[in-house]
């Protein structure tokens, strides 16, 4: 049996549908307006330097956990990934699943933040906001969502502010970063961190959107704008393209000394699983975090491979470890229509049973 | 094939037809000869020219990578329909796929230069997706084009003339000025490896493909879809990549190029440090030495500020203490005075009443 049989009546007709398709479309790009982005309210709550804390609002009369929870998220990248827009958002779902949510948001680091150091996120913006939400609430603990790299920053702190913490939720956090699966990590092993630091200060945003698309560029410089025709003639699912696509590229740079020490320390000498990792003077133990432990990863994450994340199990203190895995990608466990559905309300009812 | 939209087929056609002749019109003025591009891919090119001058830039450019990637497919879907066209179903298929996915190879393993019709050329012109990445990132960075650092001299000549001293009293300028010119070099052989990376791997996907072309054969399935062509190719090129960039050759290769440039970079602005010093102009070094100090005391105070915070807690706690306690020690003697008071009421209260004479 032939295996490509392509008829030309049929290529004929495969591109006027093509050229259609593309045509409306255009009609639907012109109108597609302002991209919007976050759509849950928010109030900010507290700001230092470019560091924003919000507390976000509750739609409906749902009873709240009272003890707050508070996400931290990547420094790659926007965290508005996690509130993109009304029928994709993780916060949304999170306040309907009754958890009290507020949000650190980095902002864009410039020149003057080239300094930032781990110890100044961790043990300085972090642990303020956390003080900030205590006083708030008069309680001496908080909840703690860390996503990505963020996961990696809470792991950081809970093991450093055991007391602060009362249970400690990682969503696709990289911790063994040296599995044999793990693409970015093979690239940085060659790489003169010291070299790229000093030489460009900040790391730019173009070279962590270079680094992302290399991950699969084919698929992700190529198919995915083919794919899309196939939307084109829905104005809604072209907004959410677009939304989607103005996120991927909207990436801050990165402060040029956390930069350094994160892909040193963590990725090329694998601190977490070796038991390296100093952060400002204090050395992360992660056999210090003796609180609930719930780790979520995505099974087809191709930029935290599932071991990455899994490695976690035998590093924590704590007897309370669970894990939840989700049968998608990376960006898919907090847009995907499965993830929404699932993900949220699990964290809600894991957090409720332990409040 | 009907239509409602208002792109509709007959203005489609006017309008092709309009600039079919336009362009052979110029094309003849100019004494230029006929290019070879295939009609669908003018007829692309054609109708987007007409409606491309009213979108905006971004959904202009947005649209661009929309047709750039159509006319991969279609111009693969139609490389592969006029090969295979007239092919009998159970005999010579197999080697007219063969000789396809054989000139697909070919345009890699002979460079610009091999074998192959233009179209296929394009097509591989897919693979050097990684490298026009890196090129754009690279242009990013920078006020030069990325271009720039690719054509570089170079050659044993070139070399001779970079390891040659400086001499005289400009000698140090000199030797600055061939440090750079030599990292230079340097970066563009790590940028040739890296190309020459992508080249191999391009032939490497084109074998997978034609592995994946003899299992939908074997398993009774037929490829009918310029998109589901597209579709496999995609595939066995992610495939291949995925494999092919997670060996410790390619972290190498990765490295190097990212180093060198990052070594040439560096010079480059060490050297314009030295030129805005010599104006008398603060120069990049120093403000990272004041932004390092500033941010270290910075610590300082946020530190300093938080111990003061916690003090001035403790001293507000113990003086709550304290006053509350003095308050109650005060109020105790009060209380006791009261209580006396109140009892020596009630005491003459009671001889009152006794001393009243009952009505």
């Amino acid at each position: 049996m032939i295996p490509i049989d392509i008829r030309a009546d049929k290529l004929a007709q495969e591109m006027y549908d093509y050229g259609q398709k593309l045509g409306r479309g255009v009609e639907n790009l012109l109108n597609a307006e302002k991209i919007d982005t976050g759509v849950t309210p928010r109030v900010e709550i507290y700001r230092e330097d470019k560091l924003t804390l919000y507390r976000y609002q509750a739609s409906g009369q749902v009873i709240q956990n009272r003890t707050p929870l508070l996400i931290v998220y990547a420094l790659v990248n926007r965290p508005y990934m996690a509130d993109l827009q009304e029928n994709r958002s993780t916060i949304k779902n999170l306040l309907d699943a009754g958890q009290d949510v507020y949000l650190i948001d980095w902002g864009y680091p410039d020149g003057a933040d080239r300094c930032l150091t781990l110890d100044d996120y961790i043990n300085g913006y972090i642990d303020r906001c956390v003080d900030v939400i205590l006083k708030r609430h008069k309680q001496t603990q908080i909840n703690l969502l860390g996503i990505c790299q963020g996961g990696t920053f809470s792991l950081c702190y809970s093991a450093m502010h055991p007391t602060k913490v009362k249970n400690l939720i990682t969503m696709v956090t990289p911790v063994d970063f040296k599995t044999p699966d793990n693409m970015l990590s093979n690239w940085v092993q060659h790489m003169d961190i010291d070299l790229l630091v000093d030489t460009l200060g900040n790391i730019p945003g173009e070279l962590l959107n270079w680094t992302f698309l290399s991950l699969k560029p084919f698929s992700l410089t190529g198919q995915k704008y083919v794919n899309m025709v196939d939307v084109l003639e829905d104005a809604d699912k072209v907004k959410n393209f677009l939304r989607m696509e103005k996120w991927i590229f909207d990436s801050p740079d990165q402060a040029g000394e956390t930069f350094r020490q994160f892909i040193k320390g963590f990725y090329q000498q694998n601190g977490l699983i070796e038991g390296t990792i100093k952060i400002g003077n204090r050395s992360v133990d992660l056999k210090n975090i003796n609180i609930p432990v719930l780790n979520i990863y995505a099974e087809q994450d191709h930029l935290v491979p599932p071991d990455a994340s899994k490695a976690l199990r035998n590093l924590v203190g704590t007897k309370d470890y669970t894990e939840l895995s989700f049968p998608g990608g990376h960006i898919g466990i907090y847009v995907s229509g499965k993830a929404q559905a699932q993900v949220p309300p699990a964290i809600g009812t894991w957090l409720d049973e332990r409040s | 094939m009907s239509d409602k939209g208002v792109w509709n087929q007959d203005w489609i056609e006017v309008q092709q037809k309009y600039w079919e002749n336009l362009t052979e019109m110029g094309r003849k003025a100019m004494g230029m000869q006929t290019p070879t591009k295939s009609p669908w891919e003018n007829a692309m090119n054609h109708w987007w020219q007409t409606i491309s001058p009213g979108a905006p830039d971004p959904a202009r450019e947005f649209m661009e990578k929309i047709l750039e990637q159509g006319k991969t497919f279609f111009r693969m879907a139609d490389q592969f329909a006029q090969n295979l066209q007239g092919t009998a179903p159970t005999t010579d298929w197999p080697e007219a796929l063969n000789k396809v996915l054989g000139d697909l190879q070919k345009t890699f393993t002979d460079g610009a230069q091999g074998m192959g019709t233009e179209s296929l050329h394009k097509m591989m012109a897919f693979w050097e997706m990684p490298l026009d990445n890196w090129q754009r990132m690279v242009s990013s960075l920078s006020l030069m084009p990325g271009d720039l650092l690719r054509n570089m001299p170079h050659g044993m000549d070139f070399e001779r003339y970079l390891s040659a001293p400086g001499l005289g009293y400009t000698r140090e300028g000199e030797a600055q000025q061939k440090e750079i010119l030599r990292l230079m070099m340097e970066y563009q052989r790590e940028l040739q490896e890296y190309t020459q990376f992508f080249s191999n791997l391009g032939s490497l996907a084109v074998e997978r493909m034609q592995q994946k072309t003899s299992q939908l054969s074997e398993d009774g399935q037929t490829i009918e879809s310029a998109r589901a062509l597209y579709d496999l190719w995609i595939v066995s090129c992610e495939e291949v990549y995925g494999e092919q960039v997670m060996t410790p050759q390619y972290a190498e290769i990765h490295g190097n190029l990212v180093n060198t440039l990052m070594a040439f970079k560096k010079h480059m602005s060490q050297m314009v440090d030295e030129n805005l010093g010599a104006f008398n102009m603060p120069t990049r070094s120093e403000i990272h030495t004041l932004q390092d100090r500033l941010q270290e005391t910075r610590r300082e105070n946020k530190q300093l500020r938080r111990e003061l915070d916690e003090l001035r807690e403790k001293v507000d706690k113990l003086t709550t203490t304290r006053l509350s306690a003095a308050s109650e020690k005060k109020a105790a003697p009060r209380k006791k005075a009261a209580v006396k008071k109140k009892a020596a009421n009630n005491q003459t209260a009671a001889s009152k009443t006794k001393a009243r004479p009952a009505s």
